[in-house]
């Protein structure tokens, strides 16, 4: 049987890979968070294999969630396309909840919000960073 | 009245409404206003069936009661349906899209009372909140719709109400079942019966067993697989066991039958359409393929037998019962599949149009020693929502009751009760009236009594020729000689779908 579920990567392994050069600012604001408990893994990638899971990302945060909105930043982006997904681990478990059938149970968002009802891919959630500052806003479902 | 009669009466009658001016394709896409369907409703009056629910509680009112009510008859009659049908501009087309409105008439010390509240799902609360329709519906597309967590974001909880143990549930069929106070009608939320179980489909129609337990099954096609939940509830309300029943091809029920000894699971073949749409709209049954059918061993859930029989489109199954080698299983073909596939389209829009009882009784024999199975059709039709006494014994056929279309009928809907004994082939009906519209009526046992049929019926009209909602009780045995007593309440509520009793 195929399932639905969804590989956010484990952020707390990987840590923070940084850019330098042309550097641009990038605002996320994650909203509809429906619980204060518990943390948002933020994943920013700029690649199809990095979505997958299969290579690492740009950077990763871990933030505790508050109930409603919250604001992170990423600094210094080279210029290019970047795809965000975000989990709720309200339980602190360091995964995103899935029942049997791997339909996840906690929360979770992509950029772009792309209204589809699985794991969205790259080129739906892509994204693109100037020179300049960027915002985006990810709503958690 | 004998079997002829009663299909000219209601088979044909039923077809008779059709052909009226007026008809409208349930092919309509775009959005339709509230607008279209007021003025719809200015005209036919029997559209109050249809009419938006816009509160979130009313209740209790007093029912003013004709007749007399038989003492023993105490408890209450729990109905659920779709009610929240517009909010601004937007008005569902697709009947089953409406959240759910649980009502609750209860019958103690000689009075009756009427109350009901919205199911607090999490989709309404949150349309509640925001004011406007934006989670994705099974049969009409939401514009702008908001990415939804999963199957339980869009649950609307709309379709049935059970009580298992102590335990009263609000069910639809893609999702969880929701809880629900038994007394204030408050939502408890959505059950996790195991951790991993969150959000597993709970289908609106699980059967009982004579000691209370209950079986019941969830469908996966909603998450695009094929296949089964089987799930196993105790008679105290808690979870058994659940079990999974793998399909090779996609196929959609909506509810199932058992025997003393299986489950039978009758899969519909259909194919989903490529274009954007909701569930509904973009569901095709696939009329030149058969129907499978599994026949689950309750001893062995891990055993299923197939059979193939052709096509056939159902939503209610009623008794099953073996004999003679086979496992026999009645239920409501519908001749019409796109009628099937949108019930009273036309009525959400604000029109008449085609009438959900192009319906005919068949039984699904399943011949055990052959592995064979074939469709036998009894003449008779015109009906829905086919209920029976639960304690018929399981080497013959029940009794079916069944609302009905007779003439003369001002609506394109029931407008009757009937009882269907297929053994002595004879059909009893009460005609409420051309301006009723008449609702799943239950069979509830005489106190008491342990004959199969001893008992009432007990069913819900709405007159919307003076303008007022009903509960009526029967003898069951004598559904020809019509209401021993009508309760009724003075304002028409939207038609739901099934209830529940709970005596005491």
């Amino acid at each position: 049987m195929k399932t639905l579920l969804l590989t956010i990567p484990s952020v707390i392994a990987i840590g923070f890979f940084m850019s330098a050069a042309h550097a641009g600012d990038l605002t996320v604001t994650i909203s509809d968070i429906r619980e204060a408990r518990g943390s948002l893994m933020v994943a920013l990638v700029n690649s199809d294999a990095a979505w997958k899971n299969e290579a690492a990302p740009v950077a990763a945060k871990k933030i505790p969630a508050a109930q409603g909105e919250v604001k992170l930043e990423f600094k210094d982006l080279a210029p290019g396309s970047y795809a965000v997904q975000v989990m709720h681990d309200e339980n602190e478990n360091n995964q995103i909840d899935t029942n049997f059938l791997g339909i996840p149970t906690e929360g979770y968002g992509f950029s772009n919000n792309p209204n589809v009802m699985r794991k969205a891919h790259y080129d739906e959630a892509r994204f693109e960073v100037g020179a300049d500052a960027a915002t985006i806003t990810i709503r958690l479902r | 009245m004998q079997r002829r009669s009663f299909t000219q009466g209601l088979l044909l009658g039923a077809i008779a409404a059709a052909a009226k001016p007026g008809f409208l394709r349930a092919e309509v896409l775009a959005p339709t206003g509230p607008e279209r369907f007021a003025a719809g409703l200015a005209r036919e009056p029997w559209l109050a069936g249809w009419k938006s629910f816009d509160a979130e509680a009313f209740g209790p009112t007093q029912a003013t009661i004709e007749g007399s009510w038989p003492g023993g008859l105490t408890g209450t009659l729990y109905r659920n349906g779709p009610a929240r049908f517009e909010r601004g501009a937007l008005r569902y087309q697709h009947w089953f899209d409406g959240d759910g409105l649980m009502q609750a008439w209860r019958f103690r010390g000689g009075e009756i009372t009427h109350s009901g509240r919205m199911i607090a799902t999490e989709k309404f609360v949150h349309e509640q909140k925001v004011g406007r329709f934006d989670v994705r519906a099974a049969g009409t597309t939401i514009p702008d719709a908001l990415p939804i967590r999963n199957n339980d974001s869009m649950n609307t909880a709309n379709t049935s109400v059970v009580r298992l143990g102590n335990r009263v549930f609000a069910l639809w069929e893609g999702g969880s079942a929701y809880e629900i106070d038994p007394d204030s009608l408050a939502a408890r939320g959505p059950t996790t019966w195991r951790n991993d179980l969150v959000a597993a489909p709970f289908s609106a129609h699980p059967l009982l067993e004579r000691d209370g337990s209950a079986w019941n099954f969830g469908s996966l096609d909603f998450f695009g697989t094929t296949g089964l939940i089987i799930w196993r509830i105790g008679a105290d309300g808690a979870l058994v066991r659940t079990a999974m029943l793998e399909a090779q091809d996609p196929g959609y029920l909506h509810s199932f039958a058992m025997t003393d000894k299986y489950l039978v699971f009758t899969f519909m073949p259909y194919r989903m359409a490529e274009d954007k749409g909701s569930f509904f709209e973009r569901l095709q049954f696939t009329q030149d393929r058969p129907c499978r059918i599994a026949l689950v061993p309750k001893d062995a859930l891990d055993a299923p037998r197939w059979f193939e029989a052709p096509f056939a489109a159902i939503y209610h199954f009623a008794d099953a019962y073996e004999h003679r080698g086979e496992v026999v299983v009645r239920a409501a073909r519908h001749a019409d599949i796109e009628e099937a596939r949108a019930p009273m389209a036309a009525a959400m829009l604000g029109e008449r149009g085609s009438p959900s009882s192009n319906t005919e009784l068949v039984s699904l024999r399943l011949d055990l020693a052959r592995n064979r199975a074939r469709w036998e059709t009894h003449g008779v039709g015109g009906f829905e929502f086919p209920t029976f006494d639960a304690r018929t014994p399981g080497n013959q056929p029940a009794l079916l009751f069944a609302p009905a279309s007779v003439h003369p009928a001002n609506a394109p809907f029931f407008n009757a009760i009937s009882s269907i004994d297929t053994r002595a082939n004879r059909v009893s009906v009460h005609h409420y009236g051309a301006d009723v519209l008449a609702e799943e009526h239950l069979f509830v046992p005489r106190p008491g009594a342990s004959k199969p049929g001893d008992g009432w019926l007990v069913g819900t009209v709405l007159d919307f020729g003076r303008g007022r909602s009903g509960v009526t009780v029967l003898d069951a045995m004598r559904v020809k000689d019509g209401p021993l007593a009508t309760a009724w309440v003075p304002y028409t509520m939207p038609l739901g779908f099934h209830g529940w009793f709970a005596a005491g």
